[in-house]
């Protein structure tokens, strides 16, 4: 008690410090005089008296010293003392302060942002009952994830011993028509066991159970998201029991997911949740995809029992897996088939933050960011710890004085440390605010609630504490070891700067890795923008359509064609046609074939790629017709079977020959091949073009509705969605229950597959630059120190008659000997760094010089540009006045 | 171990404040001094100056409270005196160092050994 009540007092003590020295003043000159009156009635004289009393009360300054420490908190008090001597010492070199606070902001935002955005997608485990039980169970195909079909499901989750339940999960977007109104939302089709093996409570009403999915098409029932209800009802109870229909059929919203609960995959939050058992219902199909064992379609976790681990349950589903492939094998007569069906892999994961499908895709670019933005901010720090660096050979003088006058040097090390650490401050407070807008951009790509949290912000702390005690450690320990002598004497010798050197070649190797790496990042992005897709991106608007029935065969051909032929017709439009796959849809569909006159080998690849277009889609989409004919409205149903093909399906099975008039036979079906056309890209820009073969949409096998296509339109000059609203209108008039959904430009379409390939180009470039930047002021820093250290060797040299060249060359030979040995360690590292991030880039062969050639150009430049200022001022020397300095 | 004289050590010089104060009622901090000084025979070299530290320590522990008044000669001085919890402080204290003492005297005196 009585120390906290010290403390109080002490801190108090910080506060009207002069009221209360002159207490203390007053107090000792009271005690002088009782004391010399004392001696004057034990009989000294005045002046004895005087000085008696003087040499007993002992060092008046010494008193009044330990008195001040004990009255408040001296720590403190020094510890504010730096920071004031500090900010004054940043504030007379506002050129410095600013462009250190700036990049070391710009770090540390930076690395606070993705921080946060690879703590949203990786880190934050699902927020349901003990997340660190749940795994996935996946087809590993190529070293990717892959979804399962139904048949596997039901039979590898029915028989494992290691977990207590699974589910099965796709993604699904339904047009629901609720309240007259129709609007588009983001879904989920889940089993029944979804909510229990997540074991998560229903905000409001029920979630499903088993008994939902137990009848295929008995349960109209639905949940709808916590954000949905939110968003759409204002979280109005009276939601239960609402009624909205989609395809026709009438569902009952029964419950509400928790608050936080976004769904099982990062990135999907979806509005809606039905039960798998009306899963044809949705799709409009019937339910054959139940017993397809190569339809995949469906995503599937469970969790594990309490003694089980992802090992166990791995184990027991290789068992499982191995049975229902050579069960499935055994079906087939195809010894081909037989073969790859036996080459399946699946495998167990742990998955407490969800299905790891996000992850495959951007954990990549995230960690090679990450590795970019932690480069910058160690950049970063050396570019400011050698500018205090060279700051304080410039102080050596005050230095030497504090020294002499009895600072310790750890105090000195403090004083330094706190400089380091207001720009640290400084620098991670803006960078926070960077981090906040980082996200808010990145945002829009991704969709992941990126609200920065406690974490977050012990990471920045962490980081800047980090960044301060880097940059300032090595300006504090040089200031603390300076040679008092020789820095009173105003003797230029001492250090040579060599960390100074060292740290700029660590820059400029680093910035030489991000340079190139901005250089191969931006080169990817516009390689893509310019190959040669086979198609023609410009002015071509795409749409589909929902409905809300399923349209008999007859009917469902009639509105196609008719929708088609009115398109066209429109003025301002060159021509109009569908497809069922349009190009880097990301969707693939493949067929096995049987080609006239060729025969595959043992390990040959048996399939081709499949579409399903209607008459005038290469017209529409800009893909050139090489040789024959394209569809017409004369191939009919009941017209002989044709088919297209591109110029790899006809070289790759006819080599020179003309495929025309040859057959192809795919599920029963042979067809004769009336046209070639170009190769042109299908699933993505960066896939390689495959064999394809496209079918006339009035003879595909199957069933067949309107909403299964997407509709292209070639239009003239200018922007093709001012074409939205006719379109929309006609696609009405063509059938009352049709409606237009997602109009985009193919454009836009085209843009948003390489979004990624964008996205590191801009921040690629972007930490290019200010990579460039931050060097550039390392050497100007460096090399200000260094000839302001040499001044008088300069003087001297300009005496004996070196011309301003000579004085030049000097110190920019300097600066060359550093851009070659960073330039050279930046090479490796880069060439090493490329390496691991090959299949993010695209169009490059092994070694491909450009890109490092490039960036040391630029680099050089830079360099070069900033030690001529410095060069500059060292010719300026005034010999004269350096001399006199010596 | 600094100086060649004894310096009185910070708790010892506080506790010699206390009992002084309780003996003699309010006083100055050159009373205090003065009568330290004679008390411990002059054996102890009391620099003046480090009292008034050691007085406010006291005063910020809550065990002397001070208080601006006159001297005999009509000088103004600082007054301290002793402040209840000094009173039980100073009790507690003194019973300390007597057992300190007393073990002390016990483990140092040529008894005989057991």
């Amino acid at each position: 008690m009585k120390m906290l009540r010290a403390w109080l007092l002490r801190f108090g003590g910080l506060f009207n410090k002069q009221c209360r020295d002159h207490e203390l003043a007053a107090e000792l000159d009271s005690h002088l005089q009782l004391h010399i009156e004392d001696n004057l009635r034990a009989g000294m004289k005045p002046e004895e008296a005087r000085r008696q009393a003087l040499i007993k009360l002992g060092g008046v300054e010494q008193t009044k010293e330990k008195y001040r420490d004990r009255r408040g908190l001296p720590w403190l008090e020094s510890l504010w003392q730096d920071v004031r001597f500090g900010l004054r010492m940043l504030r007379k070199n506002p050129g410095f302060t600013a462009v250190a606070v700036l990049t070391l902001a710009l770090g540390i935002g930076a690395n606070t942002a993705i921080f946060t955005l690879i703590d949203s997608v990786m880190l934050r485990p699902l927020p349901v009952q003990e997340p660190q039980q749940l795994i996935q169970i996946t087809r590993v195909v190529d070293g990717q994830n892959q979804a399962l079909s139904y048949p596997q499901f039901s039979q590898l989750t029915g028989h494992m011993h290691s977990i207590s339940g699974a589910f099965a999960r796709q993604r699904t977007n339904a047009v629901l028509t609720l309240d007259g109104v129709d609007e588009q939302v983001t879904g989920e089709i889940v089993s029944g066991d979804y909510f229990q093996v997540l074991q998560l409570n229903p905000a409001a009403g029920r979630l499903l159970s088993p008994q939902d999915d137990a009848v295929q098409g008995g349960s109209p029932v639905a949940i709808i998201g916590f954000n949905f209800w939110r968003r759409r009802f204002a979280q109005d109870p009276n939601v239960l029991g609402k009624a909205f229909s989609v395809n026709g059929q009438v569902f009952t919203i029964v419950g509400v997911t928790p608050a936080s609960f976004t769904g099982v995959v990062r990135g999907q939050d979806p509005d809606v949740t039905f039960p798998l058992a009306m899963a044809e219902v949705l799709w409009g199909t019937g339910s054959l995809w139940r017993q397809e064992d190569d339809h995949y379609s469906l995503e599937v976790m469970a969790r594990l029992q309490p003694e089980a681990s992802v090992k166990i349950a791995n184990a027991e589903l290789q068992v499982l897996f191995g049975g229902f492939i050579r069960d499935q094998a055994s079906r087939t007569h195809d010894p081909d088939d037989h073969k790859k069906i036996l080459l399946q892999r699946a495998e167990v994961l742990s998955a407490p933050t969800g299905i790891n499908q996000l992850r495959s895709q951007y954990a990549m670019p995230l960690f090679v960011l990450m590795g970019a933005v932690t480069l910058v901010l160690l950049q970063a720090c050396a570019n400011v710890a050698s500018l205090l660096l060279s700051r304080s050979a410039e102080r050596q003088r005050e230095i030497s004085v504090r020294l002499a006058l009895g600072a310790g040097s750890n105090r000195l090390l403090r004083q330094f440390l706190t400089e380091s650490a207001i720009l640290a401050f400084l620098g991670g407070g803006a960078g926070l605010l960077l981090a906040q807008w980082f996200s808010r951009a990145n945002g829009g790509a991704l969709t992941l609630s990126v609200k920065p949290n406690i974490n977050i912000l012990a990471f920045t702390v962490i980081v800047s504490l980090g960044t301060c005690i880097l940059a300032g450690i090595a300006p504090g320990l040089h200031a603390a070891r300076a040679d008092v002598n020789s820095a009173l004497k105003e003797v230029r010798v001492g250090s040579r700067g060599h960390w100074g050197k060292v740290l700029v070649v660590a820059q400029l190797a680093l910035s030489m890795v991000l340079l190139v790496g901005a250089n191969l990042f931006i080169t990817t992005v516009l390689k893509l923008y310019t190959l040669d897709s086979g198609f023609h991106r410009d002015g071509v608007l795409m749409f589909g359509v929902r409905s809300s029935e399923n349209y008999l065969p007859v009917r469902a051909v009639e509105m196609e064609q008719t929708l088609v032929a009115r398109l066209s017709s429109l003025p301002g439009v060159n021509s109009a046609s569908a497809v069922q796959i349009f190009p880097v849809s990301g969707e693939f569909w493949n067929r096995p074939v049987q080609v006239e006159g060729y025969s595959f080998g043992p390990d040959d690849d048996n399939t081709s790629a499949y579409n399903v277009v209607a008459p005038g889609y290469f017209d529409t989409i800009g893909t050139p017709l090489i040789s024959g004919r394209d569809f017409n409205l004369a191939d009919t149903e009941s017209s002989p079977k044709t088919a297209i093909v591109n110029e790899s399906f006809a070289r790759h099975f006819f080599g020179q020959n003309s495929p025309l008039g040859r057959h192809v036979t795919y599920v029963n079906v042979t067809t004769q091949i009336v046209g070639v056309v170009r190769d042109a890209k299908y699933q993505d820009l960066r896939a390689a073009i495959v064999p394809t073969m496209y079918v006339p949409w009035t003879q595909r096998i199957g069933n067949r509705q309107p909403t299964m296509y997407t509709y292209v339109l070639q239009t003239k000059a200018g922007n093709p969605l001012r074409f939205t609203a006719t379109v929309e209108q006609l696609v009405r008039d063509v059938d009352p229950g049709l409606r237009m959904i997602q109009p985009q430009t193919f454009a836009a379409v085209v843009d948003h597959s390489i979004i990624r390939e964008r996205i590191m180009a801009i921040l690629g470039g972007f930490f290019g630059l200010l990579a460039l930047l931050v060097a550039g002021l390392g050497i100007f820093g460096v090399m200000a120190f260094q000839v302001s250290r040499r001044t008088n060797e300069f003087g001297v040299r300009i005496a004996l008659g070196a011309t301003h060249g000579d004085i030049i060359n000097l110190v920019l030979r300097e600066v060359i000997v550093m851009f070659l040995f960073g330039a050279g360690i930046g090479s490796i590292l880069a060439l090493v760094l490329t390496n691991l991030t090959r299949n993010l880039l695209f169009g490059f062969s092994e070694t491909d010089p450009a890109a490092f050639v490039l960036a040391a150009l630029t680099l050089g430049m830079a360099a070069l540009l900033a030690g001529y200022i410095p060069a500059r001022r060292a010719m300026r020397v005034d010999p004269m006045v350096a001399l006199r300095h010596e | 171990m600094v100086d060649g004289k004894k310096d009185v050590q910070q708790g010892t010089l506080a506790l010699m404040v206390l009992k002084t104060l309780e003996i003699i009622g309010p006083l100055h901090g050159y009373g205090i001094a003065r009568r330290i000084e004679q008390t411990s025979g002059d054996l102890l070299s009391v620099n003046y100056g480090t009292l008034y530290p050691a007085l406010l320590k006291l005063e910020q522990e809550g065990y002397i409270a001070s208080e601006w008044g006159v001297s005999d000669n009509n000088r103004k001085a600082k007054y301290y005196k002793l402040t209840r919890a000094g009173r039980k402080q100073l009790a507690r204290e003194a019973r300390d160092w007597e057992a300190t003492a007393a073990i002390l005297a016990r483990f140092l005196s040529p008894e005989q050994q057991p």
